[in-house]
């Protein structure tokens, strides 16, 4: 067996080794520890890049390493990296658990990695709830007046109901074909086109990742989970593990291809919904998280246009968008965490004055906000434009049309964010200092957004080398 | 051209916020590289040969067939000078702002960036990119630096324009995707013969999404609120620049590519125009505040302009344009003297001022010379360019045509008596010590007038340059 094949997995195996001896230690460090883990995750984000070519398959061909888990593997390690960037203060959890914290990270990084290269049904149930129980410990750790319990349990009970549905769709999926090798899957499911068992096999398979990316109906964790928890794990909730998700769901319904119409249109119902009820519930709210987990149920619907085109070009664009939604997303949570210092939940009225109280962040927070309503030139507009462009092409006018007015519903609220950050001021607020490597991480996420935005051609061939290793 | 602006951006980027000085001389450079090199363009484009020139491309994702296709002719030529002129007097009368400058004028150059982009593109996808840019800067200049009522029109503006480009991108989408090409460039997309179904659905949405900005009535409503929210250099921006972004995007990306749609729809545009005209003209009317009065008048001038494309014609998209870029530079002229005006009272109120012409002989020389300008007086360019749009439209439709004359005149009639209570009534007492514009800051609103009276003696300067592509581009349709 090839080292390299593992590598990602195995370093930060390596990495979570480490963090459980730092766990131990009878005398509490968390400087010393920061200062490990940052330095581990920027290890990790090199082994990853190095890996970005490995090619083969492992586990009796349960595990595939090809372009595609590669890229969402470093991305996955970038989300990583990143979110300890931003957790130089872990001010709401308790110092002796900030070596579990990192521990927990890393466990779940490394469940979301093997998620993107399984190709086995077992494989990918198991690894998917080794990131989902990480998950579940990681929400409760902070320290609060209840809201973290429950959003803990929250988010373990329905997590755990659509793992069960999941389980019972793969149960379907296994009777009708008689395999568990998405391989042996894919050239029996044209005949059972007629049968529902298979449609709703494969549909209730999708339920567990629907439930990771709150895809309607699977939606109801997101607003409590966002808020109850600590500012730094739903900033990686909110970007890596939609990323992972969104990578599996593309494997998935690769097998949905033969379906095609009963199928899409299930896809396209549930695009609908999510995208209009995330943006029309985000209208009201007053906590920013919570805002946030609103436009993440939105975005899923936006995701969505893109897996249900089922098409070279559909696929590409839900691999940009979903790279593009990692960095916008993190960029707005840089800011939250950033301003929220002593880690409290941000209510929009408290962004009051940001413009004089620390320009640069107002700056990150308007082109992250910006780049997630899918305004140019920005990263998260040139990946909307590529889901509907690639949406039309196959004559979903509709879903095109929607989506675009759901554009218009979702500005509403980003400007109201920009509105206090920009408009409103209140003198009681003093400025906020940032410290340089913070500084250079805003200059290159501004530069990353809106780079890419405009010279998009380097992630779209990277994203059309990977399409082709799955179809 | 586009580069200059991006360039005075990053420089400011870099600037603090004291230096205020430095701040303004390098939005000035910029925007006064951008002029000459549009004044540039506008004089070395070879008439006699037509078609493209300047061209620049480059690829930039294959995949989607995204191209950067830049170029000039005879429709984007004027306009491009129109920009390069607001956006050098403009940067000039906003020279007195103190409060948050810097970030004035980096969303300033922004905006200006956007829209020398829309005029040059011809990439779908760049265009509608640029477009944006272009849209997007005016909630924040509005919300921060604007009055009455900003934040209602700020949030207003953007929620119109952003549901008209909801209707733009299924648009685009469609022809992308009916084609069957693979590519946004609109010169290839032309070539293609679309079904009519196809072309009529896209038209309409083409139409409405990009005739938000243009004010088409009834989707105008966003306008003279956000006229008279915004501060001066972004009133004269907007209404100088920005609304011809809808009604240049009507031609080139709506009438170029679904020139059956437009057969299809152009007696409902007509019908629109018309009665936008007619609105705006009675609406303006019964206004009291200056900036209202040019708001509606807008509404009203972009009516003509929309009306004159609806001909389909060679004089009525030759006046058409003509007109885009005569009312550009003299809302400029009037939201230009209005704002001096204001900035000295603190008020707009027609009554209030009743007078102003003995206190400040120079800057109501200006505001009188738009509204004569306005009102369509010989001698000025705009004269010229509603002659034009009036003699296709009669020809077309006459019953509109002849409408919209009788409300134009109407108009005339009463702009002069706003004129007349505002300038040459009793002086209010209380504004008796200002004192007049001053010879610097004067400049910007000479060099306007100027280009007025330049292009309306020598109209042919201009009409010449516009025909050299209208005809070509009729016989395309």
């Amino acid at each position: 067996m090839n080292v390299m094949l593992f590598g990602p997995e195995l370093y930060y195996l390596g990495a979570a080794l480490v963090f459980f001896l730092l766990s131990l230690k009878r005398r509490v460090e968390p400087k010393a520890d920061y200062q490990i883990a940052l330095a581990l995750a920027m290890g990790g984000l090199v082994v990853t890049g190095l890996c970005l070519c490995q090619q083969g398959e492992l586990f009796f061909k349960a595990y595939r390493v090809d372009l595609f888990s590669q890229i969402f593997k470093f991305a996955l390690a970038l989300a990583f990296f990143f979110v300890l960037t931003i957790s130089h203060n872990l001010a709401h959890i308790e110092e002796r658990y900030h070596a579990e914290f990192y521990l927990f990270l890393t466990t779940t990084t490394i469940g979301m990695m093997m998620l993107v290269s399984s190709v086995e049904l077992l494989t990918i149930y198991v690894s998917l709830e080794l990131s989902s129980y990480s998950l579940y410990i990681l929400v409760p750790l902070r320290r609060g007046d209840g809201i973290d319990v429950e959003a803990g349990i929250k988010y373990l009970l329905i997590g755990a109901v659509s793992s069960g549905v999941m389980l019972f769709g793969l149960s379907y999926l296994f009777g009708a074909t008689g395999s568990t090798y998405l391989v042996d899957i894919l050239p029996k499911l044209p005949q059972l086109v007629a049968s529902p068992i298979g449609l709703l096999g494969l549909l209730l398979a999708l339920a567990g990742f629907f439930f990771k990316l709150s895809v309607f109906p699977f939606h109801f964790w997101a607003p409590d989970v966002y808020q109850g928890a600590a500012n730094q794990v739903t900033t990686f909730i909110a970007t890596a593990s939609k990323a992972a998700a969104v990578a599996l769901l593309l494997r998935l319904v690769a097998l949905g291809a033969g379906y095609g119409y009963g199928f899409a249109q299930a896809l396209v119902i549930l695009s609908i919904i999510s995208m209009t009820l995330g943006n029309l519930v985000a209208i009201i709210q007053r906590d920013f998280k919570r805002l946030l987990a609103y436009s993440s149920i939105a975005h899923a619907g936006y995701f969505l246009i893109g897996i249900l085109t089922m098409k070279e070009a559909g696929y590409i664009a839900a691999i940009y968008y979903a790279l593009a939604y990692l960095v916008m997303n993190f960029t707005v949570f840089m800011v939250i965490s950033e301003v929220a210092k002593d880690g409290r939940d941000l209510k929009i009225q408290e962004l009051a004055g940001l413009w004089r109280r620390s320009p640069l962040l107002s700056l990150s927070l308007i082109v992250g906000l910006f780049a997630l309503a899918g305004v140019p030139p920005s990263i998260g507009f040139t990946g909307k434009l590529l889901l509907f462009t690639s949406a039309m092409s196959q004559g979903y006018f509709w879903l095109v049309l929607i989506g675009a007015v759901n554009g218009t519903i979702s500005l509403y609220y980003y400007l109201r964010v920009i509105y206090a950050s920009y408009f409103t001021d209140d003198p009681s607020l003093g400025p906020i200092t940032v410290s340089t490597p913070i500084r250079v991480l805003n200059y290159a996420l501004i530069a990353i957004v809106l780079g890419f935005g405009v010279f998009p051609d380097r992630i779209v061939e990277l994203a059309k080398a990977a399409v082709k290793t799955v179809l | 051209m586009l580069i200059s602006p991006l360039v005075g951006l990053i420089i400011l980027l870099l600037l603090k916020e004291e230096q205020k000085f430095l701040i303004r001389a390098v939005s000035l450079v910029s925007a006064g590289i951008s002029l000459a090199l549009s004044i540039y363009t506008f004089v070395a484009y070879d008439k006699s040969l037509g078609g493209l020139q300047f061209v620049e491309k480059y690829e930039m994702v294959k995949t989607f067939g995204i191209s950067y296709f830049v170029g000039v002719e005879g429709l984007n030529a004027p306009l491009l000078l129109l920009t390069g002129i607001v956006i050098f007097t403009g940067v000039l009368t906003m020279w007195e702002l103190e409060v948050r400058t810097k970030e004035f004028f980096i969303w300033i150059l922004a905006l200006v960036t956007g829209v020398f982009g829309v005029f040059m593109s011809y990439d779908m996808f760049m265009f509608f990119l640029f477009y944006e840019i272009a849209v997007v800067p005016m909630y924040i200049l509005i919300l921060v630096w604007g009055s009455t009522r900003k934040e209602y029109a700020a949030m207003k503006l953007t929620l119109y324009l952003m549901a008209g480009s909801g209707l733009i991108i299924p648009g685009i989408l469609l022809l992308y995707a009916s084609s069957g090409l693979g590519t946004f460039n609109m010169l290839q997309l032309h070539a293609v013969h679309f079904s009519p179904w196809v072309q009529k659905v896209a038209f309409v949405l083409l139409f409405f999404g990009f005739g938000v900005l243009a004010a088409v009535w009834p989707l105008h409503t966003w306008s003279p609120v956000g006229h008279v929210a915004a501060p001066t250099a972004v009133s004269m921006l907007h209404a100088g620049v920005l609304m011809k972004l809808g009604s240049f995007a009507v031609l080139r990306v709506a009438m170029f590519l679904c020139p059956e749609g437009f057969h299809y729809w152009a007696q409902l545009m007509a019908l629109l125009a018309t009665t936008g005209i007619v609105y705006g003209v009675f609406v303006g009317l019964a206004q009291t505040d200056l900036k209202y009065v040019i708001g509606y008048s807008s509404v009203s001038h972009m009516g003509i302009v929309c009306l004159g494309l609806a001909t389909g014609t060679v004089d009525g998209i030759n006046g058409s344009v003509f007109q885009m870029f005569a009312h550009g530079i003299m809302t400029a002229l009037f939201f230009s003297s209005v704002g001096y005006i204001y900035d000295r009272t603190h008020t707009r109120d027609i009554h209030e001022l009743g007078g102003f012409s003995k206190i400040m002989p120079v800057a109501s020389a200006f505001f009188i010379t738009a509204a004569l300008c306005g009102a369509g007086v010989p001698g000025m360019a705009s004269f010229w360019a509603e002659l034009l749009v009036f003699i296709a439209t009669v020809k077309v439709f006459p019953v509109q045509g002849l409408l919209a004359i009788a409300a134009l005149v109407v108009g005339a009639l009463f702009a002069l008596r706003v004129v007349q209570t505002t300038f040459f009534n009793e002086p209010n007492p209380k504004f008796v010590h200002f004192e007049d514009v001053s010879p610097f800051l004067g400049l910007p609103r000479m060099m306007l007038i100027a280009t007025l009276v330049f292009f309306g003696i020598f109209p042919q300067t201009m009409v010449g340059m516009i025909k050299s592509a209208v005809v070509p581009f009729l016989q395309g349709m």
